[in-house]
């Protein structure tokens, strides 16, 4: 076991596995969107409520459901790096800031959009929004944070103990914002994500969906440290060769 | 010339002396928040309207962020001279739990930046027409809820206190991770003005205080030795 | 400045070590400073370390204070780990670094009764003859924005001759020093070494101390 441990560490190492594991993590994503987004664009039956504009949540929940993960990805990453000081967890901390960003900032476009038809509004401040805003932003903190410190290993776990803090934070965000959002508005308006009980044609192209932007998570996850490994280890001997061999 | 050795007790109270010493000839330090917390709230009824009502229905929440604006601009403060002139270098050496030195400068800045703001903030909800009966709730939970936000500003200050320009980097940080205290400081305010029961919400603040007290410092710390590194 | 090398010198280990070091290695922004270092201070030894700029002299010392994590290899207290000995090491270590640790508006007075407070109960005539010895006599209660960078120096200095501490970690300490107060902290180093404590000192300047033990960087 510690040796496995040790080992993944190794990014020559993470980055070889990662060569074989990625066309077995693509194919399924691939097919996965292809169906899920023709089944959800052209075949579910419009909502009674909602109309058309009910196919908007095929992209918006499963972004959004994502997004939860990323505080605590990073944290976790960001524990390993400060015990035991581990280059690959911070080469994954690092590109998974900006991911982060984007898919929060995805998530808040399509509630955005969605919530444009539904509120006729482009934003009210939501319990879900306000506290998926207040994340994008603590995502930024260590992101600026990260650029501003020049030194790599200083960044490295200075970003870590920001997101020890931001993750602890965020479990408090989103429950001090629910129950700010609660009182403010004692009768809600309608909410994002509280479906009533669905029919499967409904709900299975929804999982679908689901895994295949889980997928596609992973896939971007692990490009992108991918590419923070050849950018770090340039110097490496095993960089240069593989270089050379393109 | 030999001594005993210091007690972590000893050492939390000579840290927490020096700092208020230094504090009360930097008194500038101390008067620039104090003197931001005012001008912030006078430029909310310019921005918002002199109407006394409206003032009133804002009041809390203006006086709580002024507060948190106040905080932010004074904790750049907590940590900078020492890393400059190598003071921390000397903290970080102690034999001491830095849990204890952090925690005692941590204290004495809310003495000198935190409770000043508290202490003048029945004037400024005077002025903003706070309804009477919210005075005394507004004042403990400003007392409950400002030393989380120095302590949870002093992590950011001790992340960014070795770089150049550190100002808004401080903001972007430290402003969301305060978003509860001011949930939890506002809305205690406004549910007792409609007449809630304080005892909950008080414990919700508590409970924060506790939190942030016994977890932060050790952030800071962490934090410390990053900067310091 | 390729591969760093370095020499062991004349240091040798043994079981008088106050601090020993083995095989460390330390890689600075893909620069190896040094590796594979292994040295010793031993009671009443004053240990020069010497290197050229950028040989890794300041992080070694820092390394040793455990203000840089950034290396790998073992460092002994009394033949023990330092992590497992922290509050001994830290409660017998003095570090003047080039930052000197005093604060401007501050009076040397108040200065030196924080600093050696963080390590031991101190009297104010200590203290205060600790900065008349080092010829500040007069400026106890001036704030140090007032003194001169020696005079601030001298204000750090005067720790030592407060604490107990038995291992003296300087880094460049002569740098603002007038030659009366070189010559009085030379002194200073010897009378510390030859009460059973240790020096470690970095420095350019030529140590007038007997019997001195030199440690080369790159």
């Amino acid at each position: 076991m510690w040796l496995w441990f040790s080992k993944l560490g190794s990014p020559k190492w993470f980055y070889e596995l990662s060569g074989k594991w990625l066309p077995w993590l693509v194919i399924p994503m691939a097919m996965l969107l292809i169906v899920g987004i023709i089944w959800a664009l052209l075949f579910v039956p419009p909502d009674y409520q909602q109309g058309e504009t009910i196919r908007i949540m095929y992209i918006h929940v499963p972004f959004a459901s994502i997004s939860l993960a990323f505080f605590p990805l990073m944290a976790v990453a960001g524990t390993i790096t400060l015990v035991w000081k581990m280059k690959l967890a911070d080469m994954v901390a690092k590109v998974a800031a900006p991911l982060g960003a984007w898919f929060t900032v995805l998530a808040l476009a399509s509630g955005s959009i969605w919530g444009s038809d539904i509120w006729g509004t482009w934003w009210i401040w939501d319990g879900r929004l306000t506290s998926m805003l207040l994340q994008f932003f603590l995502l930024i903190g260590v992101i600026s944070l990260r650029s501003a410190l020049e030194d790599t290993d200083a960044a490295a776990k200075a970003c870590a103990v920001l997101s020890i803090v931001g993750c602890i934070n965020v479990f408090v965000i989103k429950y001090s914002v629910d129950w700010w959002n609660t009182l403010h508005q004692p009768s809600s308006s309608f909410s994002l994500s509280d479906e009533a009980p669905n029919p499967p044609e409904v709900w299975v192209p929804l999982v679908i969906m689901i895994v295949a932007v889980y997928l596609f998570f992973a896939v971007s996850l692990i490009l992108s440290t991918r590419n923070e490994i050849l950018v770090r280890e340039r110097r490496a001997q095993w960089v240069q060769e593989l270089v050379e061999a393109k | 010339m030999t001594g005993q050795q210091a007690t972590s007790g000893q050492a939390f109270r000579a840290t927490l002396k020096r700092d208020l010493v230094i504090a009360y000839k930097r008194k500038n330090d101390v008067v620039n928040p104090f003197m931001f917390f005012l001008i912030v709230a006078t430029l909310f009824p310019i921005g918002i309207s002199p109407d006394p009502a409206r003032l009133g229905e804002v009041a809390a929440g203006v006086l709580w962020i002024s507060a948190l604006l106040a905080s932010l601009l004074a904790m750049d403060n907590l940590y900078r001279a020492d890393y400059e002139d190598g003071s921390l270098e000397q903290l970080l050496l102690s034999p001491h739990p830095l849990y204890f030195l952090v925690l005692a400068k941590n204290i004495s800045h809310w003495l000198v930046s935190g409770l000043p703001v508290v202490l003048v903030s029945p004037l400024i909800a005077y002025m903003l027409n706070l309804p009477d009966e919210a005075y005394g709730v507004l004042l403990i939970t400003l007392l409950m809820g400002t030393p989380v936000l120095s302590l949870l500003g002093s992590i950011g200050v001790a992340l960014t206190v070795g770089l150049g320009s550190r100002g808004l980097i401080l903001a972007v940080i430290t402003l969301p991770l305060s978003v509860p205290v001011l949930i939890a400081g506002t809305i205690t305010v406004q549910q007792t003005l409609n007449g809630a029961e304080l005892g909950g919400y008080l414990a919700i603040m508590g409970a924060m205080l506790v939190g942030a007290l016994t977890l932060a410092p050790l952030a800071s710390a962490a934090a410390l030795r990053i900067s310091v590194n | 400045m390729e591969a760093a090398e370095t020499q062991s010198g004349s240091v040798e280990k043994s079981s008088h070590s106050i601090l020993s070091v083995n095989s460390l290695f330390c890689e600075r922004d893909d620069r190896v400073l040094f590796r594979d270092l292994d040295f010793a201070v031993n009671e009443g030894q004053v240990l020069q370390i010497k290197g050229s700029n950028g040989s890794g002299k300041t992080t070694l010392l820092r390394i040793l204070c455990g203000l840089n994590d950034a290396y790998e290899g073992e460092i002994l207290w009394y033949g023990e780990p330092v992590e497992e000995r922290v509050e001994d090491y830290f409660g017998s270590l003095a570090y003047i670094g080039h930052r000197v640790g005093v604060n401007k508006v501050l009076t040397p007075v108040e200065n030196l009764r924080w600093t050696c407070s963080l390590q031991q109960v101190v009297e104010d005539e200590a203290l205060y003859a600790a900065l008349a010895q080092l010829g500040l006599r007069g400026f106890e209660d001036s704030q140090c924005f007032t003194l001169s960078a020696g005079q601030q120096q001298r204000v750090s200095l005067s720790r030592l001759l407060v604490s107990d501490a038995r291992l003296w970690i300087l880094d460049e300490p002569f740098t603002t020093l007038d030659a009366s107060g070189v010559k009085q902290l030379e002194a200073l180093l010897r009378e510390h070494a030859d009460r059973g404590g240790a020096v470690m000192v970095t420095t350019h300047h030529n140590l007038a101390v007997s019997d001195l033990q030199i440690l080369k960087l790159g």
